[in-house]
């Protein structure tokens, strides 16, 4: 026993202690297969509670189903898993930046619980970023239990996504550029590696379990010269729908927190909605892929109003599952937006040049889901291989490319911060590896202070404290209270040096007549970040740190500087 | 609004060095005109909060608060007065009978003055030595407008604690209601109590015409002020 024992320490320290990409690899896979049974488990329960659930599409009452499904949802991460509302992307790219990719297990569960109330009764959203969350909280338990640090696990965070991702579309590559694009932020060649295999991973735990493997069956499509001028113009459609419905949708959850509605409320109002517009338009409900088969393969019959109206309704449907009370993602929804897009924009182009030899409709519909991809989420190699993998179709590259970059540089354009990345950005914790907010927030008051201060009396007379400062070489000294020690002020060395070459007055004045107290002071909970900001408008380069009337230290630019410095090549050097 | 590079550079608080270099690198929003490199404030604006960035352009700096015109020694002496013959026989009672003379404090705060001015000679003595002390408040006298320096010659020499054991015979009442005025008449003060021919000068009593030309004279050759 012992010597197993010690053939594993020897194992251990040689092969993962040193190196760690083995182990990342071997953690990697695990996260990933995990992940991509979540992402199958959720697809599969998705499948069969829509067909129980059909036959009552046709009652009168079906518009309430949604609404049930909503309170349920809104219910269940509320009071029992006991976890923010939204879709939870952003979540895990601030745990990613900010805390090295630390999530509660529960998260691995309460999002595909509550996505699955939602979306299986009809509410318009999609099963990924659910799946997302839940493949990142996996990874992210796996490397709390195996013990690794932030960065590793990060990368396993990175598995997780990328695992869930590749499973619940099959498709690997999107998995990987998902995971590095949207969620870590860096290419970093330690890190993709385990995500690509777990990518892998997650793709092959769907392919063995779904047996019908492709979630949308490949078409040929013939693409020429004149499509790849039409997507232009796609592009730019479809950018300003992506920018309509990333509006839509934060507008939609702002009024919703408004409104003076309790949350079961918000809940019922929503679900009844979306359930009301599904009267009209069937193609809202649920995450549509589906429909989405039926546009690509080209059966999809609806007239060119009719599906510029379908547009509209599914977006404002998302909007009101998505922010009155619903969970779910925005992925699936931007693939069904993005192919009534594609649709309505090939048959007006029909209309008009009815000459012209262009590709089916089937190909635009997979024209315009890319677009809204890389539109509302401004990734565009992410919209490029998951619309190439979900569709096996290779000859449409081309013009994917186009109408990607297209949008997402539109779409930029127009507003610079992605669907994901707006609140992150909003609430300032959009931290990418390398930014000087990312340093600024990593480094906090406490490791930045400096102690090492003697404290004099307000009571002391000016010629004892002559005294002290020719025996020291300190440049500030912090003035305190007599009996209580709390902070008063602090005296500047610069600043006395007047009274200081007046030997006549040395008797006559306190430490407490010539120190400066309404000098700011910044304390422990402060950011850096206002640190700085203090200084800036105060126009000073040191600070006194106080808490609860005591004093701490000194907080300097200088030392500000040079751990700055330190910690901007720790976090840029390669690993 | 139009901004130079020189412009620009000063709100930003870089050298203009730092600005070429930006445009250089392609980090700022610049519309070129022939030669002439000028910011379009507008533009820098919006590209700053597209960039989530905090660019502090205001129109002008604001105008530098007008300092009050700095009081010298002599106008407080002025402001203050000179009473001969006080009597009184220790501390408390010289500075009772004093600031009771004293008409620039007004009646009602009169006590309260002497409990904080012997409240300042029990945390350590204001007699500096020569025969001469310089009794005032630790903190700065808020019901006076302007400062005042009040000199008290007593009629007897009175054990006043002081600094080099000798008995004081002059006072120098200082009342300030500002801490940097205080700092400033101390300093003056000390200054002109260092010489001893000033000492020599007070021994007389000498009248407030004489007593200010005499200080001025003085003042004219202190290094800090």
């Amino acid at each position: 026993m012992s010597f197993i024992k010690h053939w594993y320490k020897t194992f251990y320290q040689r092969v993962f202690h040193l190196d760690d990409r083995l182990l990342l690899i071997i953690a990697g896979s695990l996260a990933g297969i995990c992940s991509g049974l979540a992402a199958v488990a959720l697809r599969l329960s998705l499948e069969t509670m829509l067909e129980f659930l059909h036959p009552l599409r046709h009652y009168w009452w079906a518009f309430v189903l949604p609404a049930i499904g909503a309170v349920l949802s809104s219910f269940y991460l509320e009071k029992i898993a006991r976890e923010g509302a939204g879709h939870g992307v952003p979540e895990v790219i601030y745990s990613v930046s900010r805390y090295g990719g630390l999530l509660r297990f529960r998260s691995s569960y309460s999002r595909l619980v509550s996505s699955f109330l939602t979306i299986s009764s009809g509410g318009s959203a999609g099963p990924e970023a659910p799946v997302v969350m839940s493949g990142s909280s996996i990874g992210s338990n796996i490397a709390k239990v195996i013990g690794l640090n932030d960065r590793q696990r990060i990368t396993l965070v990175g598995c997780g996504t990328a695992g869930a991702i590749a499973s619940i579309f099959n498709a690997p590559i999107a998995g990987l550029v998902f995971a590095v694009e949207v969620i870590l932020g860096e290419w970093k060649f330690v890190s993709i590696i385990p995500i690509a295999i777990a990518a892998v991973a997650g793709a092959q735990v769907s392919q063995a379990i779904i047996p019908e493997q492709v979630l949308f069956y490949h078409h040929p499509f013939q693409v020429g010269f004149y499509d790849v001028i039409a997507c232009l113009a796609l592009a730019v459609f479809a950018a300003l729908i992506s920018v309509f419905f990333t509006k839509v949708l934060r507008q939609s959850g702002q009024l919703a927190k408004k409104s003076s509605f309790p949350l079961w409320g918000r809940a019922i109002v929503g679900g009844c909605s979306v359930g009301l517009i599904a009267m009209f338009m069937p193609v809202v409900l649920g995450e549509g892929y589906h429909f989405i088969q039926s546009m690509i393969s080209g059966t999809f019959s609806m007239g060119i109003l009719f599906t510029f109206m379908a547009v509209f309704a599914k977006i404002i449907a998302t909007a009101l599952t998505l922010g009155w009370g619903g969970s779910g993602g925005i992925f699936a929804p931007c693939l069904l937006i993005g192919s009534l897009t594609g649709i309505v924009f090939h048959k007006v182009l029909l209309l008009f040049f009815p000459e012209i030899g262009v590709a089916t409709e089937g190909a635009y519909a997979l024209f315009g889901m890319t677009a809204l991809i890389s539109g509302v989420m401004q990734a565009p190699l992410t919209g490029i291989f998951l619309i190439v993998e979900i569709t096996g179709g290779y000859e449409t590259i081309l013009p994917l490319i186009v109408v990607s970059s297209i949008s997402s540089t539109m779409s930029h354009y127009i507003e610079p911060a992605s669907f994901y990345f707006k609140e992150l950005i909003e609430r300032g914790q959009f931290l990418r590896p390398g930014t000087d907010a990312k340093i600024l927030s990593d480094l906090n008051i406490s490791e930045l202070i400096e102690t090492e201060y003697t404290c004099v009396s307000e009571n002391m007379v000016f010629r004892e404290f002559i005294g002290i400062i020719k025996t020291s070489n300190q440049n500030f000294y912090p003035v305190t209270e007599d009996h209580t020690d709390n902070y008063k002020g602090v005296i500047h060395i610069r600043a006395i040096q007047k009274y200081a070459l007046d030997p006549g007055i040395h008797d006559m004045i306190f430490l407490n007549q010539i120190m400066q107290s309404n000098i700011q002071t910044a304390s422990l909970e402060n950011d850096l970040h206002e640190v700085l900001d203090m200084m800036d408008i105060n126009n000073m380069d040191t600070l006194p740190v106080v808490e609860n009337d005591r004093f701490l230290g000194m907080i300097s630019k200088t030392r500000i500087l040079d751990l700055y410095r330190r910690e901007l090549i720790m976090q840029t050097s390669v690993h | 609004m139009e901004l130079s590079v020189f412009d620009l550079s000063k709100h930003l608080g870089v050298t203009t060095s730092t600005i070429e270099r930006w445009l250089r690198q392609g980090k700022l929003p610049v519309s070129l005109r022939g030669a002439n490199i000028k910011f379009q404030v507008k533009e820098l604006e919006m590209w700053a909060s597209k960039h989530n960035l905090e660019l502090k352009i205001t129109q002008d700096p604001a105008p530098e608060i007008a300092q009050k015109p700095e009081i010298s020694l002599s106008s407080a002496i002025l402001n203050g007065g000179i009473y001969i013959d006080i009597p009184g026989h220790d501390t408390e009672s010289a500075l009772k009978e004093s600031i009771s003379k004293i008409s620039a404090v007004p009646e009602e705060h009169k006590q309260g003055l002497l409990a904080r001015l012997l409240e300042r000679e029990a945390a350590l003595s204001t007699g500096i030595g020569g025969g001469i002390a310089i009794p005032h408040p630790r903190e700065q006298v808020a019901f006076l407008d302007n400062p005042v320096v009040s000199v008290c010659f007593l009629k007897n020499d009175v054990d006043y604690k002081a600094l080099d054991h000798q008995p004081v015979s002059a006072l120098f009442i200082l009342l300030c209601p500002e801490l940097k005025m205080h700092l400033k008449l101390l300093s003056s003060l000390s200054f002109c109590l260092k010489n001893q021919n000033f000492i020599q000068f007070l021994k007389d009593q000498p009248g407030e015409d004489n007593l200010v030309s005499k200080i001025d004279l003085l003042l004219k050759d202190n290094p800090l002020s």
